[in-house]
């Protein structure tokens, strides 16, 4: 049945569970493993002498030989961490790639070809170094092209696929094992906008079983006067199997009211070993996960806050995801949120779904390329793959136009017969625009055919395209904003939250020390850091570009320009190149694309550091007599580092997983730390602004242009708003643009730029490459004793970039050497 | 050759969506989508006409992310309300707010009034 026409393969690589579907371009189906079921357990297993069983048959080792099976790597996708399985020590992605290999070959049999191309899902907040995993596990698992695509799109392409005349909002509700995904769709007229998502990589199902261990555990000390802890290593084992047996009830209670617990021998009693006996109901059950439930809910209201959407503007809500089949889950969203739950759709395999139709927009044919015949003239055709619109273009250019034979003209006609195009003649530059006509809600294949000038049929390579009538899916946007860490601490944002994707873009930066040539001690580092804030030390720092003095034709004096471009494709892939301006060098080695490690010493140290931010702040707002607002706030930064205290335990405890989730809370917090210290700060804050305006107000006048003082007028009318409403961020912000628009105008003044090169000229002992500034400072003078005013600001400017950021702000930049 | 946009003012209005996609303030979602595809293939394949685009102030050079920037903007509805009052507001010649394929791209056509109806000053 496929050798005709194209087949789209899709994967949902999960925390718990994976599963893969195909579309042949009419039907997305399901893939079924071995055992017959569409669900595959991300599990695998290695024993001893390294033999390797995946899914359904390593599960069957999870009883009575758990160490040799490895579950829940996605998590820990992206780290170095080496995992152990039994004897053997793999990373993540290999783990990963084992899953993928054995789904590869579900797929295979199934539609007679193994896979070659094949589109991936990941959570929507995934940051780089776990996008840049999943997609070497594809490639270990011999897939030679995948794309990415985000789970909550994946879901959404799979509800409104074909849906007709939908007009309205969508709530895509995804919790999964470990992740928390939620997204906000607009349909209309066949098209589906992403307007934004939310979400919480560290929430899922998987909280919800450890809600019910500790719930078990307390019974179990009421009963038995046995403390059980994460953070004893020894009741590791016991703690989980505690957890899959309660787990298994969860699973259960999915069907029915009540379920029992019983584990032979688990309880440790001086006694001897005690056995565990449970019953659990639904009112238990609802009760226990309650908080978790809350937590997704905030969430969803988050998001549709930020993009101003009340909850009965919502036309459907889809539940995806493990826990969707809780009836207390259902019950629970459905009154929380007020939006009536969309049935029909399979929770569970609907990720895997949306990724076929993915793969079909994005042109993915998974099967291996045949060769075309050696006569065949080689056509350039690009056109949508899946269009809403039923009338697209396909455009198209013959390579090689010049050649003997080459084709002139081009006709395309659609394989029903009922449609063709006229014959279209090449433009001067060999290319044609040809709209064609499709049939709704089919797959539409066109044949080319080609002339050449002598009017006779000419073969070309591909023969035939094709063009999937459908819903169409806008550019996915990018979740987290991404940028360079500036040695001043401050980020250059490259790409923004909600960005459409692909995306480019390249920034001149310039170097603050000097690089020597072939020195093994020198090195330039740019921090690439994700996450919202200003400073840099707040971001997640995702990888590096490194430029070794090893690697250099020229020494890079400090101030040279560096060109820096960052590009991301459609599924969060990220490149890096930087381009020295004056050797022409480039660079593009990102090292170390690895989310950062989370030791339980460093984490702990920070825990501590935090805590003593804490105490000061209490301290501080009793001083500064600090409203109940701000008390309270304080209050939930210290419940959350209690949580982070507790997640530091479970690390210790061999707990990988809580250790990452510690470290990110970590960063949140000192954030939220930071803003609350802004707070104290702010009368000096305002003094501040006050004095910049002043100051920006008094040039403006006397130099600015009309349009300037407009601009002006503006921005001190949002600070004047921005210390309304105490927003500091804005309010720095606005300063800043009015104290520029200041700027621009003194430098009019004929004894500005004499000023600043006097200031500039006393701070020159500073600079990192002396003998460049001491120069500098000599062709000054002589500017300043001509009177040259344009060499004076062009010899001031090169002196800012050479005058050093402070060495606390580099280093919290990460050590980036860039301004 | 492309004249470049003269300060962050004005590249609002020469980066202006309609414009890029060379399409009038009154186009349908559906256009947009069919005219942004077409652009892009056409960019993807190297076509030269499709490397610059009219507005009020001379053609200037368009790249693939800047349509895929315009088509995103004008997905949003209030966003979109924004450039629509832009573009008409200050509406470049006729003949420029065709799709492409119908004119020739080098040829500079600067709106002279266009400045000065900002109140800009030339210096
Ligand atoms: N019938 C059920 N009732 C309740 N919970 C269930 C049911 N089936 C699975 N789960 C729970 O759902 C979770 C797994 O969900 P799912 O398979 O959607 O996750 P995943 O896709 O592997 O994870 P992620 O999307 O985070 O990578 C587990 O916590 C499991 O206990
Ligand atoms: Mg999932």
């Amino acid at each position: 049945m496929h050798e005709s026409g194209p087949i789209y393969v899709g994967i949902d690589l999960g925390t718990t569970n994976s599963s893969a579907a195909v579309f042949d371009g009419e039907q997305v189906t399901p893939v079924r493993n071995a055992t017959g079921t569409a669900l595959t357990p991300s599990l695998v297993r290695i024993d001893g002498s390294g033999r390797i069983s995946v899914g359904h048959r390593a599960r069957k080792f999870l009883a009575h030989d758990p160490d040799s099976v490895r579950g829940e790597f996605k998590r820990l996708m992206g780290t170095r961490k080496g995992l152990t399985v039994a004897s053997n020590t793999r990373r993540p992605e290999e783990l990963a790639a084992e899953l993928l290999r054995a789904l590869r070959r579900d797929i295979e049999t199934q539609v007679g070809v193994a896979p070659d191309r094949a589109v991936i899902t990941v959570p929507a907040l995934f940051e780089l170094p776990q996008i840049a995993a999943t997609r070497e596990a594809a490639r270990l698992a011999g897939f030679t092209e995948v794309e990415m695509l985000q789970e909550p799109v994946a879901s959404a392409l799979a509800a409104g696929f074909r849906a007709d005349h939908s007009h309205g909002h969508w709530l895509v509700y995804d919790l999964g094992g470990g992740t928390f995904d939620v997204s906000l769709l607009a349909a209309r007229d066949g098209f589906v906008d992403v307007v934004g998502h939310d979400g919480d990589n560290f929430l899922g199902g998987r909280d919800l079983d450890w809600a019910l261990v500790q719930w078990a555990c307390e019974q179990i000390e009421r009963e038995h006067g046995v403390v059980l802890s994460r953070a004893n290593s020894a009741h590791t084992p016991i703690l989980g199997k505690l957890k899959r047996a309660l787990e298994d009830a969860k699973i259960e209670l999915s069907q029915v009211s009540e379920a029992s617990v019983v584990c032979p021998d688990l309880i440790p009693h001086p006694d001897g070993a005690r056995h565990l006996e449970l019953q659990i109901t639904q009112a238990d059950l609802e009760a226990i996960c309650e908080p978790v439930f809350a937590r997704t809910v905030d969430v969803c209201q988050r998001l549709l806050a930020a993009n101003r959407v009340r909850a009965n503007e919502v036309e459907r809500l889809v539940l995806v995801g493990g826990p969707a089949a809780m009836p207390a889950l259902k019950k629970y969203i459905e009154k929380a949120l007020g939006i009536e739950l969309a049935r029909g759709y399979d929770p569970m395999t609907l990720v895997a779904r949306g990724a076929a139709l993915f793969a079909a927009s994005a042109n993915l044919d998974a099967r291996p390329k045949a060769p075309a015949p050696a006569s065949a003239h080689r056509l350039w055709l690009r056109h949508p793959a899946v269009s809403a619109d039923l009338k697209p273009h396909v455009v198209g250019r013959v390579m090689r136009a010049d050649e003997q034979g080459a084709p002139t003209q081009i006709k395309l006609s659609r394989n029903d017969n009922n449609w063709e195009s006229a014959w279209v003649s090449l433009n001067q530059e060999a290319g044609f625009i040809v709209g064609v006509e499709l049939i709704a809600r089919r797959s539409n294949i066109f044949t080319i055919a080609a002339k050449d000038e002598a009017g006779n049929p000419v073969v070309v390579d591909p023969p035939t395209l094709t063009i999937v009538q459908g819903m169409s899916l806008s550019d996915p946007p990018l979740s987290r904003r991404i940028g360079i860490a500036l040695a001043s601490d401050r980020v250059q944002v490259y790409f923004d939250r909600g960005e459409p994707l692909p995306a480019r873009r390249t920034f001149r930066h310039h170097t603050v020390e000097t690089v020597a040539r072939g020195s093994d001690t020198c090195l330039l580092k740019i921090p690439i850091v994700q996450g919202e804030f200003d400073r840099a030390h707040l971001c997640r720092l995702v990888g590096t570009l490194e430029i070794p003095g090893t690697g250099l034709k020229t020494t890079v004096p400090a101030g040279s320009a560096v060109d820096v471009t960052l590009e991301l494709d459609r599924g969060g892939n990220l490149t890096a190149r930087a381009l020295l301006a004056d050797s022409d060098q480039v660079f593009d080695e990102v090292a170390h694309l690895l989310v950062p490690e989370a030791s339980v010493d460093v984490l702990e140290a920070t825990y501590q550091r935090s805590g003593n931010r804490l105490q000061e702040l209490r301290k501080a707002a009793f001083r500064h007599h600090q409203d109940g607002d701000f008390r309270q706030r304080v209050e939930t930064v210290a419940r959350g580092l209690d949580g982070v205290g507790r997640d530091i335990e479970a690390a210790r405890g061999g707990d990988d997983d809580a250790g990452l989730k510690a470290r990110r809370m970590l960063l949140e917090l000192d954030a939220q730390l930071e803003d609350l210290d802004a707070e104290i700060q702010w009368p000096a804050l305002l003094e501040e602004a006050k004095w910049k305006l002043a100051w920006a107000a008094h040039w403006q006048q006397k130099y600015g242009s009309e349009h300037e003082q407009r601009l002006f007028n503006d921005a001190s009318m949002a600070a004047s708003k921005a210390r309304e409403r105490r927003d500091a961020v804005e309010l720095e912000r606005q300063v800043g643009l009015a104290y520029d628009l200041g700027f621009n105008a003194f430098v009019r003044d004929p004894q500005a730029w004499p000023s600043l090169f006097e200031q500039a000229a006393a701070a020159v002992d500073n600079a990192r490459d002396l003998p460049a500034a001491h120069a500098l400072v000599a062709d000054g003078r002589d500017a300043l004793a001509r009177e040259d005013r344009r060499s004076l600001e062009r010899v001031v400017r090169k002196l800012w970039n050479i005058l050093p950021a402070t060495h606390k702000q580099r280093r919290q930049a990460f050590e980036s050497g860039l301004r | 050759m492309a004249t470049p946009p003269p300060t962050p003012g004005l590249r609002k209005l020469v980066r202006n969506p309609f414009f890029i996609l060379g399409l009038t303030p009154e186009a349908s979602r559906a256009q947009i989508e069919r005219e942004g595809q077409k652009l892009l293939s056409m960019l993807q394949v190297g076509f030269g006409e499709a490397s610059h685009y009219h507005t009020p102030l001379g053609p200037q050079r368009r790249t693939a992310e800047m349509v895929r920037h315009a088509m995103a903007e004008l997905r949003d509805p209030s966003r979109r309300l924004c450039h629509e009052v832009w573009a008409a507001y200050c509406p470049p010649p006729d003949d420029c707010a065709k799709p492409v394929g119908s004119h020739t791209p080098d040829q500079p056509d600067p709106w002279e009034g266009a400045f000065a109806s900002f109140g800009w000053r030339m210096s």
